[in-house]
């Protein structure tokens, strides 16, 4: 055989593999119906199938239970020692964004160089200057050792992997800003939706920043998947801000007295002020959606009226950030002058307040759990009296509560957020509960995700042992019947 | 009677035998019933440990109680040796002294008994930590082993001295060579002053006799080496003297794989090779070989997982530190994380994140506790539950590397240090602290600041109506903490 015969042979192959290589991958990963056994099965409502099976079909759950009607040529997945639950659903994340990033890919955004400018509360004392620039005093670092977030001083700070995410999306502009949308400054191809799926959540609420007393709409979003059909809503709740969030900023205001204008120059310094704004929004939007005239000069932008109208109506769900128990009654009274029905996201001192909540019906996202407040809330003085209790007292109170990671990730993602509230009291079910079918409920998706029922979408992750044990950690996780993180050749 | 026991625990002190600062221990002690896993040796399933007069002196599923022995029913906990924290710069008030090279200094001047962070290594299950000098230095200081239990650093003191800490890694602002520069100088430093101290001797003696000198100054600093006495040596060089003759070891930092080499040399020509352990820098998994030639345990970063980014293409490699030293059959020794989330500064945890790995359970369990004995050079007497050991045991309520597990009791030189019913602070972040106070009327004026000091000792004695039966009342009143152990694992 001469090379020129040879050549066209390699071409033919090569042509082959191209036609047939891409569909046998597509195949392998969606079309297939895949049978899932494993030791246990969690539903997500808090029941369990001890070695269970799931059926999965097109992307669908198809069948859950024991010894089910398999379909022949169905792919058999059998993990005896590990476990099965739903994708993770975190109702409060803070996605990586796409603004304020420098061109180093690290995302410091002009709130943390604030934070890290002025706090020092920090576990190193000008965190900036560690992984910036100017750190030149070893002293920072108490315990001798380097940062845990940048390596220094012992080796140059890795400014590339741009692990930290604190804050989404800081819009400034305006105190009343719900026509803005948090999918907007959101890029779906970050590593950081990488780094929340390798964690098991396939379903998330981008949440709006807490620096605009009425702040942006949300979106709720798949972690994995194609990308065009990783939205689930563009533009969902209206979040809004108690305490000292949208106010801190605000120390310069003495507009226009003192100061000049810039993006710190805002308007309310105290917490009247801040719940003055959103009273007078809500209060000004019902006027105008009457016919009546508005008066005054913070009056919200006819946009931000429109959405504010949703939810006055009801039709735009609100979620109000509240930490101290001040701040979660302030959001309870405003949103009963209005008769709005909210979510409370944060609620640092819930545990204080239970009878109030439960009063008022209403649900809470909590977390993340801590003692010492991780990231930009170390400066504030809201988190002082944060317990590791809360969520145990809130459970048992019967309110409706969902556990949420917000900004951190990996390790300390929701998957540990669910093993710390373990320890610290709550039931396995309870726990499930809270980061699958309530975050379903209260994002309104419990019809499509949140569980392991016939018809629903089939997110699942499978886990080595037991979910959110220390010495457990997702294997598979399937978004729609696509498996989307494998960790079986690395670890098994 | 209280009066008196201070008394003899003072007399005790001062004549040289180190006491813990609690009350007088009883004498022999058995804990029955538990699962026992000892580390050394294979898990019992249900067995008894005999302590006297705080040492280990029976271990085993069948164990004959002395009838005069206090009998602790501990059944469906876990008994497990006291963790070890290896290495850790934090009960002192700053890690570092501003300059550079200062062998002459001892962590016991900074030790800051009342600091925090002791109270929560005893709540956390450590029985001793290794307070070192902070690793922004070139020569640091001398560092004891001390329990984190206790008024004084005298009280707290276990072992010293227990190493001299060196940093190959260059302190902050400067770079290697100048690191290396200076350490070479000091060693070199050293030889000198030896030198001139043996040719004073030298001199002396013959001025003593009222001699010439004879000889030149080489052969007179051969004759005055025999002339040296130990006290004749200044501070400033005592330890390093020390060192360099086998007497002290070192603990030596290394920031980055490179540094590993550096530090051998050093170790090499100043006769420390076989007493240095080295301190880790995330990346130094990279020497693995050479590590593992040195045959010494090496103590690794409290940041098990190493992410490295490929500046052509992009991609991020994710290296699980501990599973390199396992594969490679290296001793590590793991250091909880001090600051950030609620998991990593357990280092029951940190071993637990190994298994999750894929490291070896026996293996993640001796990296907590014999294998940081090991490299302090404590592991006749720490770091396992074996007979002849001093009894540092922490009891679990379940297995220790299932995150719900909590550390119930501490016992340190057979005396109960810790007890998770009496732990006020740790109640208050629980939501437990009604329970407590109907518990036992006491009024409940342990405000959250007590420290630990205040809260073991003195509530002992005011709450208890015998004081020589502390165990006992403990262990009588029944556990009303709510928190299940699921094993969910």
């Amino acid at each position: 055989m001469n090379t020129r015969s040879l050549k066209r042979l390699c071409a033919v192959f090569v042509g082959i593999l191209g036609v047939i290589g891409p569909r046998s991958v597509i195949a392998n990963d969606v079309i297939e119906t895949i049978v899932l056994k494993a030791g246990l099965i969690h539903i997500g409502d808090g029941s369990v199938i001890e070695n269970g099976e799931v059926l999965v079909a097109a992307g669908r759950i198809v069948a859950v239970g024991h010894k089910l009607d398999v379909p022949q040529g169905a792919k058999v997945i059998e993990y005896p020692n590990g476990s099965i639950t739903p994708g993770l659903i975190d109702a409060n994340a803070a996605l990586e964004s796409i603004d304020m990033a420098n061109p180093a890919g690290y995302r410091l955004t002009a709130s943390e160089v604030a934070h890290s400018v002025f706090c020092k509360t920090d576990h190193h004392e000008p965190a900036v200057g560690c992984c910036g620039s100017k750190c030149s005093r070893a002293i920072m670092h108490a315990d001798g050792k380097h940062c845990k977030e940048c390596g220094f001083p012992n080796k140059p700070p890795d400014l590339s992997l741009g692990t930290r995410t604190w804050h989404s999306s800081s819009e400034q502009s305006s105190e009343v800003i719900p026509e803005t949308r948090v999918l907007d400054s959101v890029n779906l191809r970050s590593p950081d939706f990488g780094r929340l799926v390798g964690g098991g959540v396939t379903t998330v609420f981008a949440a709006p920043d807490s620096a605009a007393v009425i702040s942006s709409q949300g979106a709720i979003l798949r972690t994995a998947g194609s990308f065009s059909d990783r939205v689930i809503r563009e533009a969902d709740a209206v979040k809004a801000s108690m305490g000292t969030d949208p106010s801190w900023k605000g120390n310069r205001n003495r507009l226009p007295f003192r100061s000049f204008v810039d993006f710190h120059s805002r308007r309310p310094t105290t917490r009247m002020g801040v719940t003055w704004v959103f009273r007078k929004s809500l209060h000004d939007t019902r006027r105008h959606a009457q016919g009546m005239g508005i008066h005054g000069a913070d009056s919200p932008s006819e946009p931000a009226m429109d959405i504010l109208k949703g939810v006055l109506d009801g039709r735009t769900p609100l979620r109000i950030q509240a930490r101290q128990q001040n701040d979660i009654a302030a959001a309870i009274r405003l949103a009963g002058e209005f008769g709005l029905s909210f979510v409370l996201e944060e609620a640092t001192e819930a545990h204080r307040c239970i009878d109030m909540l439960k009063a008022n019906s209403v649900p809470v996202v909590y977390g993340p759990i801590y003692v010492n407040a991780p990231g930009y809330r170390a400066r504030s003085r809201e988190v002082s009296r944060a317990r590791l209790h809360t969520m145990r007292v809130l459970v048992e109170a019967g309110v409706e509560v969902a556990l949420t990671a917000q900004e951190l990730r990996e390790e300390d993602g929701l998957a540990r957020q669910a093993m710390y509230a373990l320890r610290y009291g709550v039931e396995m079910a309870d726990v499930m509960k809270a980061v699958t079918l309530t975050p379903a409920r209260i994002l309104g998706i419990e019809d499509e995700v949140g569980t392991l029922e016939v018809g629903k979408r089939a997110d699942l992750v499978l886990w080595k042992s037991g979910p959110f044990a220390a010495t457990s950690e997702p294997i598979v996780v399937w978004s729609g019947g696509e498996i989307v993180v494998d960790r079986r050749k690395e670890k098994i | 009677m209280k009066a008196k026991a201070i008394v003899i625990a003072g007399w005790l002190v001062f004549s040289g035998i180190v006491m813990p600062a609690v009350a007088a221990p009883p004498a022999k002690l058995a804990l029955t019933g538990a699962r026992i896993i000892p580390v050394v040796g294979d898990d019992i399933p249900s067995g008894t440990i005999l302590i006297e007069h705080g040492v280990i002196t029976a271990i085993g599923e069948k164990v004959s109680v002395p009838y005069d022995a206090m009998e602790i029913d501990v059944s469906g906990k876990v008994l497990f040796p006291g963790m070890i924290d290896v290495h850790s710069s934090r009960g002192l008030d700053v890690a570092n002294e501003n300059f550079s090279v200062s062998p002459f200094l001892d962590v016991y001047d900074a030790i800051d008994p009342s600091r925090r962070f002791f109270e929560n290594a005893l709540r956390d299950g450590f029985s001793a930590v290794h307070v070192i000098v902070g690793n922004n230095c070139v020569i640091g200081g001398l560092s004891r082993v001390v329990r984190p239990i206790g008024l004084t650093p005298d009280e707290m003191t276990f072992h010293t001295p227990t190493a001299l800490k060196l940093s190959v890694a260059p302190k902050h602002g400067w770079d290697r060579m100048r690191q290396m520069a200076e350490l070479r100088e000091t060693f070199l430093e050293l030889k000198d002053y030896l030198g001139n101290l043996a040719e004073e001797k030298y001199e002396k003696s013959l001025e003593d006799k009222d001699e010439e000198i004879d000889v030149g100054p080489d052969e007179a600093r051969e004759r005055g080496e025999k002339l040296i006495r130990p006290e004749d040596y200044d501070d400033k060089h005592r330890n390093l003297i020390k060192l360099t003759r086998g007497d002290l070891d070192a603990f030596v930092y290394c920031g980055t794989a490179s540094d590993i080499s550096r530090a051998k040399t050093i170790a090499e020509e100043n006769g420390f090779l076989k007493h240095m352990t080295l301190v880790l820098g995330v990346d130094c998994f990279k020497a693995v070989a050479e590590l593992k030639s040195l045959k010494r345990p090496v103590v690794l970063d409290p940041q098990l997982l190493y992410r490295e980014r490929d500046p052509i293409t992009g991609k991020i490699r994710e290296t699980f530190v501990p599973k390199v030293f396992a594969d490679a059959r290296v001793r590590f020794a793991l250091q909880p994380m001090s600051s950030g989330s609620l998991a990593e500064r357990y280092l029951n945890y940190q071993a637990a994140r190994c298994v999750r790995a894929g490291v070896s359970r026996k293996k993640a369990l001796r990296a907590i506790t014999i294998n940081p004995a090991k490299a302090l050079g404590l592991e006749k007497r720490i770091g396992s539950l074996e007979v002849g050991k001093v009894a540092d045991i922490v009891v679990f309520s379940g297995d220790p590397l299932d995150f719900n597990t909590w550390v119930e009791k501490v016992y340190i030189d057979g005396i109960k240090a810790y007890d998770r019913e009496e732990d006020a602070r740790l109640k208050e972040l629980l939501g437990q602290e009604r329970n407590r106070l109907s518990k036992s009327d006491k009024g409940g004026d342990e405000n959250e600041e007590t420290e630990k000091s205040e809260s073991e000792e003195p509530a002992k004695a005011v709450g208890n109506k015998q004081e020589d039966g502390t165990d006992k009342k403990s262990d009588d009143s029944k556990s009303t903490i709510t928190t299940e152990d699921q094993p969910s694992d």
